[in-house]
């Protein structure tokens, strides 16, 4: 921005003007920190007060109000002029709400806050938006069976061209070979007709989906708006341009070979559920042994699910398809002697009156644990009521709810060259991130997880060939907050590949992956940044004068947003990128900006506050916090009138990812007293809105304990804490507990230098 | 009173032993409520807890049938019962005969043996229900004439009065099972205090503590504790076996367990005839509790 | 009368029993809905005084314990103070089942020891003679079932009650209470012995 021209507006309302003195607030913008415009109002957000800031816009005065006011999280719409750059500083959640009214040190706060508003101000730009012609507005949906199916008739309903294609000949998946599906309308007691050959029908009919069978995917490159993908199948080769990649691959049932102690194997009349769905659809359930009816019947749910030797998760789905299964049986057969053994009966929602439906109809159900079947077909049960192994006999067939394997890889491919090593990585949001120079780190316990077979896509990126997973070899998506979130922008998973889950649920999943892949295409168009930061025009720029060619942004971005050319020189993808600054975070020479956030913005902010001198008896705690869970905790905090220290300063950063560790050094030199990072939880249920971003702020903190040696002082003076959205009544005792233990190594020696 | 409400009344086999005073002292206060009660015509056993074991589940119920089809002949009024195994039995057989056409078949021959039919439908009350639904705490407020203030009690609702039947529609909805209002409320409208009395649906034991009570003195000594740990006066109940129980077991309580109780244990309608300002022995029949409710007899007029 | 019972499973699960009970139990059609949870054993005020608890006995039940079942303490221990059935999530009542396995445990000669039995036996005497419970008559009754030393040792440890009893008129002395019509329902309770006799025949 060539011509800055700051102006302050203070608020007194909502009670800011109660708790610090707005005057002296003023008189410090126009004062001391020389802004030309500096006024107060008591109605800041009213139609009166917004026309006020409209006005002096308008007239050219201002181009960068500063809005001393609320948090930066309400009020964006009446505090947002065209032709204008809006600043936030935070008197209220802040400040007024959590500090006591009418004290020096709340004051102190706020005018800190007014300086920080008029540093960040000074160094932030209009973000010019990089948008890029003649994008491609194709979804492709990988996956045939019941999910892609609801994903491609989804997606052709918004609009879109979709490209469907399947790995076998036909269309319908698993379950287009079953007879009956789950209950999924009310009453949701019995076992409804299955509707999948209406899909396929729907899809074949639809003239906006291009059905490709006996296809897969050879390699897929390129981002959103233009993935281009190379599609396998007998005949040769294909590439493709698609916008968006929804991937719906699915399921396949764990190998029942593996169970030999449940008998499978030594009987032919032990089968698998899957197994049982074909008897049921072709002709009806009949021993293999000898052909008869079976009359007695026993269903070992958790078959290998559950199970540390095999599939440590719930598969989900079986509790429900063996119920469906016994009722079938007893339909067929009402003097048929059905028992399910089960360890818990998992039939949330709905599916509670379809257990209840199986009980009224007579299927037995037992708490206990198969722990062995013979050949002779003899059940032993381990009853946790009872306190014994109670054989069971006389039974006709029994019947393993196998668990089921999501198909984020394909079996039937060979695995990818070094596929499986970044694999590994990928499975673990906090594996130690391998850097250019240092020594490979290990990890066996999770390579180890690492499914057999291929890459699906076979993705060309630097991060590897395969969508990322986590432990258990479900695609990863984020599943405690968006759950069609993946590392992968532009690509989706949906369905039984994510998680386990049943027909009815695949299908509300594929129309959400399908919203996402919409969303993702429409946002590319527009150079627009996804979720969390929607809308963000903002993009990384690389100063290449003093870049060394370290290539840990390429490396630590979560996204594979950023690639080496040819000169290994960066290079930014930049429909792949979600601005969460963790390349700006991991830049040694910070030379990676975004036009309204930087390593220099931060820095003045820092540098802006007031450090009162060692005498003053008055702390300052700096804390970074992510804008997405810890900075609305801590908003909420004031909402609730919880307290907050009224030493502290707080910036809200992009993600922990984006801390350059500069910014810490900055402080303490400054005169900080302490610092604390505030971030989403990480691990295998990480809460980071960038994946990886707090995972690599915790790494990235390892090294400053040396940074603080080297200034002698105490490492305990840095603190990097996990802070929930949930936590607003936690934050401030957080907080206080922190400053108590600074208090504890005593000032800053480096004050006033 | 304006308009009196007639009933059929079941007074069961307590009423002639150990729960006189409950059926003398219902019989004082219906009137001052509203209620008639006109006798069930050569009433029978109900059955209890344990008439089933030796008799069968169907000549069990046929006993509770031989009173429906005298109900029926007496007249179309509802019948109403003070005791809770009374009400349990009759109320449950006159419920599970309603609903199964194959049980009312089996039980009307059953009966055809002594020449008698039950084809109708009579629906059987609880003393405490009626009080509820039918008289209205207002209408008891209104017949006090002797509040009873500063007289703490501990009301004890026991387990059958509410239970299985007091949620229901048949039962009229008139209570909770685990946290019952009416006794307290009852206590309250005759001007003395109810104390904070959680175990108030706890259970005396019932039939287990007159077969073989130590097995069960714990469980009233519990319910003896918490009136003690209350500062009650007097513990108040509508059931008649946990009148008996509740009462008759604090000696045996004392020797097992090193105590010393010695508290009254009366009926609601007890404290009810003596707030209406009735006579203490002749309507209150406080003369017929073992342990004496000295204040409550004070207080009688 | 009920259906003969099943043969014995020996540590075997064998739903014959638990079909039994389903058919000829009071409340047992809806045996069925447990949903083993354990609301009923944990709301059961007397579960200290029982070897099984209910939950536990369903599942024995379940399993084929014929004898177990018959023999354990839980059925005769109940109460009938209804917690379990008011608070059960899948409406089965508990209590009602568990009455009548004592019935039953009594039809088929397993517990002719058990105090309940012989209270049982004293109570019908008096509702089948008297068409009344005689309460004097019926503690007399049942305490000497245990033979005259112990009847005797019995009334002795109750005496003080029953003098308070009697002092309180809450105990007569004389001729035992009675209804009018003793013959026409010792006739009814005869009738509906003959029934079920008929009945037990037929479903089998």
């Amino acid at each position: 921005m060539t011509d800055r021209k700051p102006g302050v507006y203070i608020c007194k309302g909502c009670g800011i003007g109660e708790a610090v003195d707005t005057g002296a607030l003023e008189a410090l913008a126009s004062g001391d920190l020389k802004v030309p415009v500096g006024k107060q109002h008591d109605f800041l957000c009213g139609a009166e007060g917004v026309a006020t800031i409209e006005k002096d816009v308008a007239d050219g005065l201002v181009n960068q109000p500063i809005i001393a006011a609320c948090s930066q999280r309400v009020m964006t719409d009446q505090f947002n002029f065209d032709g204008a750059q809006t600043v936030r500083a935070n008197l209220r959640e802040w400040v007024a709400w959590a500090m006591p009214a009418g004290e020096e040190d709340t004051q102190m706060a706020a005018a800190d806050q007014v300086r920080m508003g008029v540093a960040q101000a000074s160094k932030m730009d209009v973000p010019e938006a990089r948008v890029e012609e003649g994008l491609n507005t194709r979804i492709l949906v990988v996956g045939g069976g019941s999910t892609g199916l609801n994903a491609a008739l989804e997606a052709a309903a918004t609009g879109h061209d979709v490209l469907l294609i399947e790995k076998t000949g036909k269309l319908g998946g698993w379950g287009a070979q079953w007879s009956k599906r789950m209950p999924h309308r009310p009453p949701y007691r019995d076992p409804q007709d299955n509707n999948v050959s209406s899909l396929i029908e729907a899809v074949q009919g639809n003239s906006a989906i291009t059905v490709m069978t006996d296809t897969t995917v050879a390699e897929t490159d390129g981002m959103p708006g233009r993935f281009n993908v190379k599609l396998a199948n007998g005949s040769g080769e294909k590439q493709e341009t698609v916008g968006a990649i929804v991937v719906a691959t699915g399921w396949r049932p764990y190998d029942a070979t593996k169970l030999g102690h449940l008998g499978y194997g030594a009987s032919p009349d032990v089968v698998t559920g899957v197994e049982l769905e074909g008897m049921l659809a072709n002709g009806g359930v009949k021993r293999k042994s000898d052909g008869a009816v079976p009359r007695t019947v026993a269903f070992a749910l958790c078959a290998g699910s559950r199970d540390p030797e095999h599939l440590p998760y719930c598969s989900s789905v079986c509790c429900g398809s063996s119920i469906k299964q016994a009722l079938q049986i007893v339909e067929a057969d009402p003097e048929a002697m059905v028992y399910i053994i089960f360890q818990e009966l998992r039939t949330p929602g709905t599916a509670e009156e379809f257990y209840r439906q199986a009980q009224e109809a007579g299927v037995i159900f037992m708490k206990g644990k198969v722990k062995s079947v013979g050949a002779d077909l003899t059940v032993t049960v381990d009853d946790e009521l009872l306190g014994q192994e109670i054989p069971m006999t006389g039974l006709d067939m029994v019947v393993l709810a196998t668990g089921r394997v999501p198909k984020a890889t394909d079996p039937d491919k060979p695995a990818a060259e070094g596929g499986e090593e970044q694999l590994a990585n990928d499975i673990n949001p906090v594996a130690p991130i391998a850097r250019a120079g240092e020594a490979e780190i290990a990890t066996p316990a999770w390579s180890e997880a690492v499914p057999e077979g291929g890459p699906i896509l076979n993705l060309q990126y630097r991060q590897g060939p395969h969508l990322p997973m986590l432990a258990d070899g479900f695609a990863d998506s984020h599943f405690i907050c968006f759950p069609y979130e993946t590392r992968r922008t532009g690509i989706y998973t949906c369905g039984p590949v994510r998680r386990p889950m049943d027909m009815a649920e695949s299908a509300e999943d594929a129309a959400g992956a399908v919203l996402k892949a919409v969303q993702a295409i429409r946002s590319a168009q527009g150079g627009m940044s996804l979720h969390p930061r929607v809308g963000d025009l903002s993009f990384p720029k690389f100063g290449l004068d003093i870049c060394t060619k370290c290539r840990r942004c390429t490396v630590e971005c979560p996204f594979g947003a950023i690639d080496e050319n040819e000169e290994g020189f960066p290079e930014l993808n930049a429909t792949r990128c979600r601005r969460c600054g963790t390349c700006m975070g991991a830049c040694p020479v910070r030379t990676i900006s975004f036009d309204n956030y930087n390593v220099q913005m931060v820095s003045e902010m820092i540098s802006a506050v007031e450090i009162p001198d060692e005498f003053s008896e008055k702390y300052r705690i700096l804390i970074l916090a992510c804008e997405n869970d810890a900075a609305p905790a801590l908003d909420m905090a004031g909402i609730n009138r919880h307290s907050l220290n009224a030493e502290i300063r707080l910036i809200p950063v992009r993600c922990l990812g984006s801390v350059n560790m500069l910014w810490i050094s900055d402080a303490f030199q400054r005169g900080y007293d302490g610092a604390m990072l505030m971030g989403c939880r990480s691990g295998d249920d990480y809460q980071c809105h960038f994946v990886k971003g707090s995972g690599i702020a915790e790494e990235r903190m390892a090294n400053v304990g040396q940074t603080l040696q080297s200034l002698m002082l105490e490492e305990g003076r840095v603190r990097s804490v996990e802070v929930s959205i949930a936590d607003s009544a936690k934050v401030g005792k957080m907080i206080d507990e922190f400053v108590e233990e600074i208090r504890g190594y005593g000032m800053n020696p480096f004050k006033g230098f | 009173m304006s308009d009196t409400k007639k009933f059929t009344y079941y007074p069961g086999c307590s009423s002639l032993g150990s729960g006189a005073h409950l059926d003398r002292s219902i019989r004082a206060i219906a009137p001052k409520l509203g209620v008639e009660l006109e006798e069930l015509e050569d009433w029978n056993c109900c059955g209890a807890s344990v008439g089933h074991i030796e008799g069968g589940q169907l000549a069990n119920t046929s006993l509770s049938g031989r009173n429906l089809a005298h109900a029926q002949q007496q007249g179309p009024q509802d019948i109403v019962t003070g005791c809770a195994a009374c009400y349990l039995n009759t109320h449950g057989a006159a419920e599970k005969i309603k609903s199964d056409v194959k049980l009312r078949e089996n039980v009307n021959e059953a009966l055809g043996a002594a020449g008698l039919k039950y084809d109708e439908d009579r629906r059987v009350r609880h003393v405490c229900e009626v009080i509820v639904n039918e008289v209205g705490l207002d209408k008891v407020r209104e017949a006090v004439t002797n509040p009873l203030d500063g007289l703490k009690v501990a009301g004890y609702v026991g387990c059958q009065t509410v239970r299985p039947f007091a949620e229901t529609e048949g039962g009229g909805e008139y209570d909770t099972f685990d946290d019952p209002q009416f006794l307290d409320d009852f206590i309250e409208a005759c001007g003395a205090e109810a104390v904070e009395y959680d175990v108030k649906t706890a259970c005396c034991g019932g039939s287990v503590s007159v077969m073989k009570p130590e097995k069960t003195l714990h469980l009233i000594k519990k319910i003896l504790d918490a009136a003690v740990e209350a500062d009650a006066d007097v513990i108040a109940t509508p059931c008649p076996l946990c009148q008996t129980n509740v009462e008759m077991y604090q000696d045996a309580i004392n020797k097992k367990f090193g105590t010393d109780f010695n508290i009254p244990v009366v009926f609601y309608s007890q404290i009810m005839a003596v707030a209406f300002g009735m006579d203490g022995k002749k309507d209150a029949a406080l003369d017929q509790n073992i342990i004496k409710a000295t204040k409550l007899e004070a207080a009688a007029k | 009368m009920t259906v003969a019972l099943p043969e014995q499973a020996t540590r075997k699960y064998d739903l014959g029993f638990a079909r039994w009970v389903r058919d000829n139990v009071n409340g047992g059609a809806k045996m069925s809905m447990c949903m083993q949870c354990g609301m009923c054993s944990g709301s059961c005020p007397i579960g200290t005084e029982m070897d099984q608890g209910p939950r536990k006995l369903f599942m024995m039940i379940r399993a084929g314990m014929k004898d177990e079942v018959f023999n354990s303490s839980t059925i005769w221990n109940c109460t009938s103070c209804y917690n379990c059935t008011v608070r059960c999530p899948r409406g089965v009542p508990v209590t009602y089942i568990i009455q009548d396995l004592a019935a039953k445990a009594v039809e088929f000669g397993y517990v002719k020891k058990v105090e309940n039995a012989r209270f049982a036996k004293a109570f019908w005497w008096s509702a089948k003679t008297f068409g009344r419970t005689d309460e004097r008559l019926m503690t007399a009754k049942y305490y000497f079932s245990f033979g005259l030393v112990e009847g005797m040792k019995r009334g002795l440890a109750n005496l003080k009650i029953a003098i308070g009893m009697v002092r309180t008129k809450r105990m007569h002395i004389g001729m035992p209470h009675k209804i009018k019509d003793t013959k026409g329902l010792q006739a009814i309770l005869a009738k509906a012995a003959e029934i079920d006799a008929r009945e037990s025949k037929g479903g089998a």
